[in-house]
């Protein structure tokens, strides 16, 4: 039986970050990576710019390819894990593969989740996460289409921009009242919505579909609560996603939706980590674990899982619900919580000319929250803020403004972050301008 | 590596820093050129200023990179041989993750060409970096670490 020092399970953010931690810890250990899809690391975000022509498949690659042997990790793709055993450290592929591993990297992802809607197993629909799914949407609109987008949260707005520059007709609906209803406020909603009516990309919000009618292969016909009929060629369903712990659940790690980590990325289990879209890790906004299913915070996550197998000590900073995203031509920036569950908070917002809108949330004196659109330059200073729990009292009338910066923080601190901050300037050679 | 210090007690808020660093990131690396006849490239400092206090501010080139750990598409990596945080354009495909997290404000979008970012490079073709070498009070300094 193959043994090695680090399995790992999956291939996107959390696994590769993880990898580059491991190695630049431990330059010996075997390292072996499964992953059931056939593709080598691809940024799985990417997805919506090669349907909508933004960049080539070379662009997908979140690595080079000569990635897995530069850093000497073993990359068994196409190669799916059906079940581990944590107490005799063996994983077992779909081939029947046994494996022995010291450590093991639970980096499983998320899956497309939906509640069941009448006629839906009829149709050939699409889902649109993976690299996989772009490709079928790309065969698929090779001629124009009418297109039906059934949510309008993050994947399902990107799926409809994608449709749209292919030359679908499309139509997107959402049984919220808005679209991006989690992730942007009422605000930011409307401009977004107001960039697709622009394109003509129609939207039906505060509507759900109450089943659907197979027209044969992916066509099909939708029939809205509102009794209102909709005939499309293409049906993408982007309600929601959820984390993918089937593996983790069948070896009796505890998940609570979401694989449970300590700050170490550890699981319950001795010797198993996990990390990424499928784990619940500390939330420092809302001060307890969550489910943050996004890239930056996988990558962060698989970093640090990576350094902790390695046998450092290093406890995981904690994240936040932050996002970038644009839709057409459009940049929405958001850190933190963007809408407020009760009274407790104070909102500032500033509007500008046509997209720039700006918005901070804070919790006493503490900014737990930021949204921008537009002129977005400068955003992470207000998300380091957020990430900080910083106590922003004596410059809050400046957060929202366009020259907002280290100007505004007092000089001690602005001292701490702009020089102190960055490791070994004390005692450094000093080389000095000539001067104009 | 090298490193860039702002000293405010002398920064008279000049922005002779912007100027060189967009010359010394245009084209034709010749001033009148880089503002009137090219695509401006975009500033990879910016002085801050109010009232009497300013200071010029580019990429820290954190040891702790938020900006390469968040990056969608790898393009944002730390040059092996310099310890730079560089941006490889190619890869670049302007989804703005990096500003997002960016805790000094020093990533900026820059679509002169094609939709990417813009950050300091710490000019690698210089031995000086522009900004440090066209300040006129030694407003800012290199050190190497």
């Amino acid at each position: 039986m193959d043994a090695y020092d680090y399995a790992i399970v999956g291939n996107s953010a959390a696994a590769i970050n993880a990898c580059d931690a491991l190695r630049s810890r431990d330059p010996g250990g075997s390292i072996a990576l499964f992953c059931e899809e056939k593709h080598r690391c691809y940024s799985r975000p990417l997805i919506s710019y090669l349907v909508a022509g933004e960049i080539n498949t070379q662009g997908m690659y979140y690595r080079p390819s000569n990635y897995y042997r530069s850093i000497n990790v073993e990359f068994h793709k196409g190669t799916r894990v059906d079940s581990i055993d944590p107490a005799k450290k063996i994983l077992t592929t779909a081939g029947g593969g046994k494996i022995k591993w010291r450590k093991l990297l639970l980096a499983t992802g998320f899956t497309p989740f939906f509640p069941p809607v009448e006629g839906l197993e009829e149709i050939d629909y699409l889902t649109f996460i993976s690299w996989d799914d772009a490709k079928r949407m790309l065969s698929l609109t090779s001629r124009p289409v009418n297109a039906l987008v059934v949510g309008a949260g993050l994947i399902g707005m990107k799926a409809a921009e994608a449709l749209h520059a292919r030359g679908a007709v499309v139509t997107v609906v959402e049984k919220m009242e808005r679209v991006l209803p989690q992730a942007l406020d009422e605000r930011a909603s409307g401009l977004v919505a107001d960039r697709c009516g622009g394109m003509d990309i129609q939207i039906i919000a505060g509507e759900s579909v109450s089943r659907l009618q197979s027209r044969g292969g992916n066509k099909g016909r939708a029939v809205l609560e509102n009794g209102s009929e909709i005939d499309f060629d293409l049906l993408v369903m982007a309600v929601g996603v959820r984390p993918r712990t089937e593996l983790a659940e069948a070896a009796g790690l505890p998940c609570a939706g979401g694989i449970q980590v300590d700050q170490y990325q550890r699981t319950a289990v001795a010797d198993i980590y996990a990390a990424g879209d499928a784990v619940r890790a500390m939330d420092v906004v809302i001060g307890e674990p969550a489910v943050n299913a996004l890239w930056p915070v996988a990558a962060l996550q698989g970093k640090y899982a990576g350094r902790n197998m390695a046998g450092e000590e290093i406890p995981y900073p904690g994240c936040n619900s932050m996002n970038s995203v644009e839709f057409f031509g459009l940049p929405v920036l958001s850190a933190g919580i963007v809408n407020p569950p009760d009274d407790g908070y104070e909102v500032i917002t500033r509007l500008g000319e046509g997209g720039d809108y700006r918005k901070a949330v804070l919790r006493g004196d503490v900014i737990v929250g930021m949204l921008m659109t537009g002129k977005i330059e400068r955003a992470g200073i207000l998300t380091s803020l957020i990430q900080e729990r910083a106590n922003v009292r004596r410059i809050k009338n400046f957060l929202l403004e366009e020259g907002f910066g280290h100007i505004n923080f007092p000089r001690s601190v602005r001292r701490d972050r702009i020089v102190d901050a960055v490791a070994g300037l004390r005692g450094a050679e000093v080389t000095r301008g000539q001067g104009g | 590596m090298i490193r860039i210090i702002p000293r405010e007690e002398f920064c008279i808020g000049c922005r002779l820093c912007e100027i060189h660093c967009i010359v010394q990131h245009s084209k034709s690396k010749d001033i009148i050129k880089a503002f009137k006849r090219e695509r401006r490239p975009v500033k990879r400092v910016e002085v801050e200023e109010e009232g009497h206090v300013s200071f010029a501010l580019q990429c820290r080139h954190c040891d702790e990179a938020p900006c390469i750990t968040a990056c969608l598409s790898g393009a944002m990596q730390r040059d092996p041989d310099t310890g730079a945080v560089v941006n490889d354009r190619e890869r670049c495909v302007g989804c703005w993750t990096c500003i997002l997290v960016c805790p000094y404000g020093a990533v900026r979008r820059d679509e002169a060409e094609k939709r990417v970012v813009g950050k300091c490079d710490l000019c690698p073709d210089l031995e000086i970096p522009a900004c440090v070498a066209n300040c006129p009070n030694e407003a800012l300094i290199m050190v190497e670490d």
